[in-house]
């Protein structure tokens, strides 16, 4: 349990970030975004920055509020809420949790917590088969060859913070966007935004730390991205349940709201379980990373937040357009606009039967240590 | 007279796992069935002379005071190490609704006999015509002299058969504009002649329930509970600590552990598809623990709670009922077989936990009530 002052703060911070969201437009900017063809808003961006978004989790004597990811949890799940295609939660999670990690005196670190500077992260590759692969890429002598898959943030971004195979075990190094040899292609998602699929041919990059602690930060920082996406997509089940509430509410049929039928109200009940179960779990799961410093136990914990988050918001937002019955179909209604962004989320960095078999491995590991 | 409240949590903890540890009798421990007042005499008896039959209540009545947190320890302790309630009918329903509504004199006689368990209490609440909608009751209690005469019946009333007293509601108005008003609380000796016990016979071959019939059995008028026909929101007042305690995750958990041993022993986690079945379950009862603490949060902080803790009995026992049918996968042939399977040194009784699991989404008001309940009061849907 925390204690109240840190509840307290967690609060305030809840409210700020809700304001912040809700005075840029709701889940109505996020459709005007994808109407327009953008990715994201640099505006938002900056904003977010001056209110110390992305520095929630990163220690205070390197720039950051050190709220831990309890904190990050709430504006992940305030994003979630409004659908905001900003790559907030890949930002805290693997950008800055690389950063602080491993090079705290870089100066990148200031500008991505300051807004200044956006920066992809680009660690997973894909086979030849089109699922993920062991990685290849190749960082020599100030050189990277190779490519790299399902990179958020990848149109927006000014450079890119690659994982690489380097001499002595993995490398982390940053590439300029512009730098020669590469090459961005994106693939568009179900929610408007993009991945990106990157080509490096003797690319030049900067090294930034290499060897194990590359790939222990990696993995701390794959468990708090993975934690925070859940927490986004509780925001998300959260609201596109209210969204469903008030429709059943107020949508007449038979002379009567569709919410005076028992069958629909039992269903609207599982939801509000199904949500408050996942937040619950959710949030648990972040505020126990915070004390915990053993790897396979965080990102154990990390897979139940995920496998539960995941399952949620597939019940919630596949019943949430039955529920709103043909109007669910159609693209005006922004119910629509939620699903879709549950796909990407969960997606991205693996789903909920992925998350049962990590969480099971993890779970099975401890116990042969024990 | 020891301020328990005035424990830090661990401390306290720390004192009731050792009680229970040191002095519940081992052969007693995890009992699969509600025992008779004998069988667990002893262990009453000890818990009796140190003055913790009654954790709930106020130390002013014999009770040890317990704040809810302290209570909500107190419980965990108990199921963790596997010791059974007892007959604790009296304890749990008719010492509160005295301390609450009762007279002085009931005080003065009642309560001493529940803590000692001179009297044995049964609950005498459903009937035939009136489950999920209680308040549907007909059994009459009329008023003759210096008594009340009671005529009908109830049923799934648990352990009748071994109580010495019943506490009931009955209708004392017949004609009354809603079915809720015009019913009381009345309390009952079990031995006279106007009063018959069946047991039933559940699907799982026990016989903890029983029908009780009356024909003209007579109680004192003197043991009406509070005042005439007001019964009904009374009974409703009784409910509040019992709505998070039906929804505790011990049933879960203790089932998930018992399944893992099994599936493991009979290599059931050699099959993925069983291995992710598992993981399912066992997240199902974590992130229900954590919505639990969330509740039981707001109870320590000294909140009531809403009716929106009906969300945890609903998620619990159904997944309670997943993790038995997981069971009886694991058991493969032998999911019918009756009685322990011995697999390496654990000895599991698929088909007790699978029987315990049916019933937990029916009583305590049925899930679909609870459904009910939820969408009116929490979410304000119509109708």
């Amino acid at each position: 349990m925390q204690s109240s002052e840190q509840e307290e703060d967690l609060r305030l911070l809840r409210e700020s970030a809700r304001t912040l969201f809700d005075r840029a437009g709701g889940s109505g900017r996020a459709r005007k975004l994808r109407d327009a063809g953008g990715e994201f808003d640099p505006d938002m961006i900056r904003e977010l920055a001056e209110a110390g978004v992305f520095g929630v989790a990163v220690p205070e004597d390197q720039g950051g509020l050190g709220m831990g990811l309890a904190a990050g949890g709430v504006i992940a799940e305030e994003a979630g809420r409004v659908i905001a295609p900003e790559p907030v939660v890949a930002t805290i999670g693997l950008g800055l949790g690389l950063l602080h990690r491993l090079c705290p005196d870089h100066p990148k670190l200031a500008q991505l917590i300051g807004g200044e500077a956006s920066l992809a992260v680009a660690w997973q590759e894909r086979g030849p088969g089109g699922a993920p692969a062991q990685a290849t890429c190749r960082y020599a002598e100030g050189k990277l060859t190779g490519g790299k898959a399902w990179v958020v943030g990848a149109a927006g971004s000014q450079g890119f913070l690659v994982v690489a195979e380097g001499d002595d075990g993995p490398v982390l190094v940053l590439a300029e966007v512009g730098a020669a040899g590469l090459v961005t292609n994106t693939r568009a998602q179900a929610d408007g935004s993009s991945l990106g699929e990157l080509s490096f041919s003797a690319t030049p990059a900067e090294e930034l730390a290499s060897g194990a602690a590359v790939r222990n930060a990696l993995a701390e920082a794959v468990a708090d991205a993975t934690a925070l996406a859940a927490a986004e997509l509780v925001g998300l089940c959260q609201r596109a349940f209210e969204i469903t509430l008030d429709y059943i509410k107020t949508r007449e049929q038979f002379d009567k709201p569709i919410g005076s039928f028992q069958v629909i109200q039992h269903r609207a009940v599982d939801l509000n379980v199904m949500c408050e179960v996942a937040q619950a779990g959710v949030r648990e799961v972040l505020a126990r990373m915070d004390g915990e410093t053993d790897a396979n136990t965080r990102s154990r914990l990390a897979s139940r937040a995920k496998a539960r988050a995941v399952t949620a918001a597939r019940k919630v937002t596949r019943d949430a357009i039955q529920l709103h019955g043909a109007v669910g179909y159609t693209d005006e209604f922004d119910i629509g606009l939620y699903m879709n962004r549950a796909l990407v989320l969960s997606a991205w960095l693996g789903d909920d039967a992925y998350h049962r078999r990590a969480w099971f491995d993890a779970r099975e590991e401890e116990g042969a240590a024990q | 007279m020891t301020d328990w409240n005035a424990m830090s949590d661990a401390e306290f903890r720390k004192e009731v796992r050792g009680f229970f540890e040191a002095e519940y009798p081992e052969e007693l421990r995890h009992l699969p069935h509600r025992p008779k007042f004998c069988e667990i005499e002893p262990w009453h008896r000890k818990l009796h002379a140190r003055g913790w039959v009654a954790p709930a209540w106020p130390a002013e009545y014999g009770g040890m005071g317990l704040n809810a947190a302290k209570l909500l320890i107190f419980y965990e302790e108990q199921q963790r190490w596997g010791v059974n309630r007892g007959r604790d009918m009296g304890v749990q329903m008719v010492g509160p609704l005295i301390i609450k509504f009762g007279t002085q004199e009931q005080k003065d006689y009642w309560l001493p006999r529940i803590l000692s368990c001179e009297d044995i209490w049964c609950q005498g609440y459903s009937e035939p015509g009136a489950g999920s909608d209680l308040a549907n009751l007909r059994t009459r209690a009329e008023i003759d002299g210096d008594e009340f005469v009671i005529n009908g019946q109830k049923i799934w009333t648990t352990m009748a058969h071994d109580a010495t007293h019943i506490f009931m509601l009955v209708r004392t108005e017949p004609d009354t504009p809603r079915k809720q008003q015009g019913i009381s609380f009345v309390l009952a000796p079990m031995d006279q002649p106007g009063v018959e016990v069946r047991t039933i016979t559940t699907l799982s071959g026990e016989t903890e329930f029983c029908e009780v019939f009356f024909d003209n059995a007579r109680t004192p008028r003197e043991n009406l509970v509070g005042e005439l026909n007001k019964g009904w929101s009374m009974a409703k007042a009784l409910l509040s600590f019992e709505r998070i305690f039906i929804g505790a995750p011990s049933l879960a958990q203790n089932a998930l552990g018992q399944l893992e041993s099994f599936a493991r022993g009979r290599g059931a986690f050699d099959d993925p598809v069983f291995r992710d079945r598992f993981a399912q379950a066992a997240l199902d009862v974590e992130d229900h623990a954590a919505l639990y603490a969330r509740f039981a949060d707001q109870l320590k902080r000294g909140e009531t709670l809403g009716a929106d803790v009906s969300m945890l009995k609903i998620w619990v026992t159904e997944c309670f009922q997943r993790i038995t049918e997981l069971m009886i996968e694991a058991a493969g042939p032998d999911g019918g077989t009756v009685g322990p399977l011995q697999v390496g040194n654990v000895s599991v009784d698929v088909l007790a936990s699978f029987y315990k699991a049916r019933p937990t989404t029916i009583y305590g008001g049925s899930n679909e009530i609870q459904r009910n309940i939820l969408s009116k009061a929490v979410l304000g849907l119509p109708g």
